[in-house]
């Protein structure tokens, strides 16, 4: 489903080279749940930006379906991050809409009928928690219900992937787990998830596939990985 | 399609409801160009009104030694008329017509009446007054006059003395309108550009969210769609709010305009005209907003 070949990525730093990610392959099936982890730095956030195309590798190349995301027109671009929920660690969420609306918006993106989306949000923002607040805004929630509104917006519409980076550094370790169970439930059901973190108690229980990343390079690739850094 | 052009709009009216701060500034903004733009309508329609009063008030008279009789002038009239195509109209004003004008025009003055007693007899000559269609006809005419059989006739002409002002008038109104055309340029293309810069503040703030609009998938005019109707409720609240300060001032000034400029009515002409002067301005002023919102975001978009 999402293969990268070869994928290098430099920054430019005041003029000398940064490799964030240095010869890059790794293929993901669907319906896999593959965990990427790394420290700080490791080059995790920028596989994810690659993958959704916010930014375009030096070198090599990514492909979604067997399609090269750095061919893509425009458009393919759009349905290709439809088709891709991210959870973003510093969370991108809409300030000048509510925590309903922030929701709402990606299904109306996606063109879903108002009864479905009447009928989906609440229900989704009842599962991360955040039922009581629907008509808060972004800056008035708490770190935490920032991220699980993050995670809300990333699951609403069905995504075909899911992406999340980081997705419980702000939680406390009874939220994380219960998103974490929330990732696995939803995974039950066919779906791919891809889950960057340097969480060591959430990948150790997971029993996943792991790929580690070092200094931007794949150092480790196991089907039921532990985290060893 | 429809269900997409339902949730621009809302979302514009929500951007813009809820921005109130921001959208502020820009409606200000363009409250003041629509002002800039319709003062200027309203000056180059005043500077007209100048210049054909200015032209109306152009004449010629010329004047008929005493001994000249009455038929001969009223042969010339008509040979004057047959003469140019350009003559809008001649009138015959007798001796004792002219002396009767001007003791209907000083009758309450018994300073004038008592010089005219002292003079014993009617000092006043006979003339004929020309008004042309155009100014341009004025040389031709007194030409005419002046190099014919009847050069004999004229004692005077009264072109060749107001010649320079009239000249004169009518090179400063034409100055007037040339100084109009350059200031509303400099004035219109100074209001465009602070216009565009104060959209592109506002959209400024908005950056991060496009960014994020654009990575969760929105096509690129769901995204600048809100932005473009945001801009289209500044432009109807500054057409509302400069027609509002332009009744204001014209309700209060006008009596004093009429009196300085004469006969001239600013309200009239603002009532009688408002229909053309809104459409002018909200099509300015959407044009404008529109113009500035599709360049502003269109920068963030790239992502």
């Amino acid at each position: 489903m999402i293969r990268f070949q070869n994928v290098t990525k430099i920054y430019r730093s005041r003029g000398n080279p940064v490799v964030a990610l240095e010869d890059v392959s790794f293929q993901i099936q669907k319906g896999e749940f593959v965990s990427i982890v790394g420290k700080s730095g490791a080059g995790k956030t920028t596989l994810i930006r690659l993958l959704i195309q916010e930014e375009q590798p030096t070198q090599g190349e990514i492909f979604f379906k067997g399609k090269s995301i750095q061919k893509m027109t425009e458009r393919d671009v759009q349905y290709l991050r439809r088709k891709i929920g991210v959870i973003h660690q510093d969370y991108k969420l809409l300030k000048g809409k509510t925590v309903r609306e922030n929701v709402e918006y990606v299904m109306q993106v996606i063109g879903a009928k108002d009864k479905d989306i009447q009928r989906d949000v609440p229900q989704i923002l009842e599962i991360v928690g955040l039922g009581n607040r629907q008509e808060s805004f972004p800056e008035e929630l708490s770190g935490g219900e920032k991220q699980r509104l993050a995670i809300a917006r990333a699951l609403c519409h069905r995504p075909e992937v899911i992406v999340a980076d980081e997705p419980t550094g702000n939680l406390d370790l009874y939220n994380t787990f219960d998103i974490i169970n929330l990732f696995k439930k939803i995974h039950s059901f066919g779906q791919t998830i891809i889950l960057a973190t340097h969480n060591k108690e959430v990948i150790d229980g997971l029993q996943k596939r792991v790929i580690t990343l070092e200094k931007g390079k794949v150092i480790r690739d196991d089907p039921e990985g532990k985290f060893i850094l | 399609m429809f269900t997409n052009l339902k949730r621009i709009l809302k979302f514009g009216w929500q951007g813009f409801s809820r921005n109130m701060g921001l959208g502020s500034q820009a409606i200000f903004i363009i409250t003041v160009a629509v002002l800039v733009i319709t003062s200027l309508i309203i000056f180059n329609e005043l500077s007209n009104f100048l210049i054909s009063q200015a032209r109306e008030k152009v004449d010629i008279a010329v004047y008929f030694k005493k001994e000249v009789p009455e038929s001969e002038i009223l042969e010339l009239k008509q040979e004057l008329s047959k003469f140019s195509p350009g003559i809008e109209n001649i009138s015959y004003v007798s001796r004792a017509q002219a002396q009767e004008n001007f003791l209907q025009r000083h009758k309450e003055d018994p300073l004038y009446l008592r010089a005219l007693e002292e003079v014993g007899e009617n000092p006043f000559l006979s003339y004929l007054n020309i008004k042309a269609k155009s100014p341009n006809f004025y040389a031709q005419i007194s030409d005419f006059l002046t190099s014919g059989p009847f050069q004999n006739m004229i004692e005077k002409i009264s072109y060749y003395e107001s010649e320079k002002i009239i000249n004169r008038l009518f090179s400063l109104t034409n100055n007037i309108k040339l100084g109009g055309i350059l200031l509303s340029l400099i004035l219109g293309i100074l209001v465009v550009l602070i216009t565009f810069n104060t959209v592109k503040l506002t959209i400024f703030a908005f950056r991060e969210e496009i960014s994020t609009m654009k990575l969760v998938g929105a096509s690129n005019w769901f995204v600048r769609g809100p932005f473009l109707v945001q801009s289209l409720f500044y432009g109807i609240f500054a057409v509302l709010i400069a027609n509002l300060v332009f009744f204001g001032i014209f309700n209060f000034l006008n009596s004093r305009i009429e009196n300085w400029i004469l006969g001239f009515s600013i309200l009239d002409y603002f009532q009688e005209n408002f229909l053309m002067l809104l459409v002018i301005q909200i099509i300015f002023a959407f044009v404008l907003g529109i113009f500035s919102s599709l360049i502003a975001v269109r920068k963030y978009l790239k992502v």
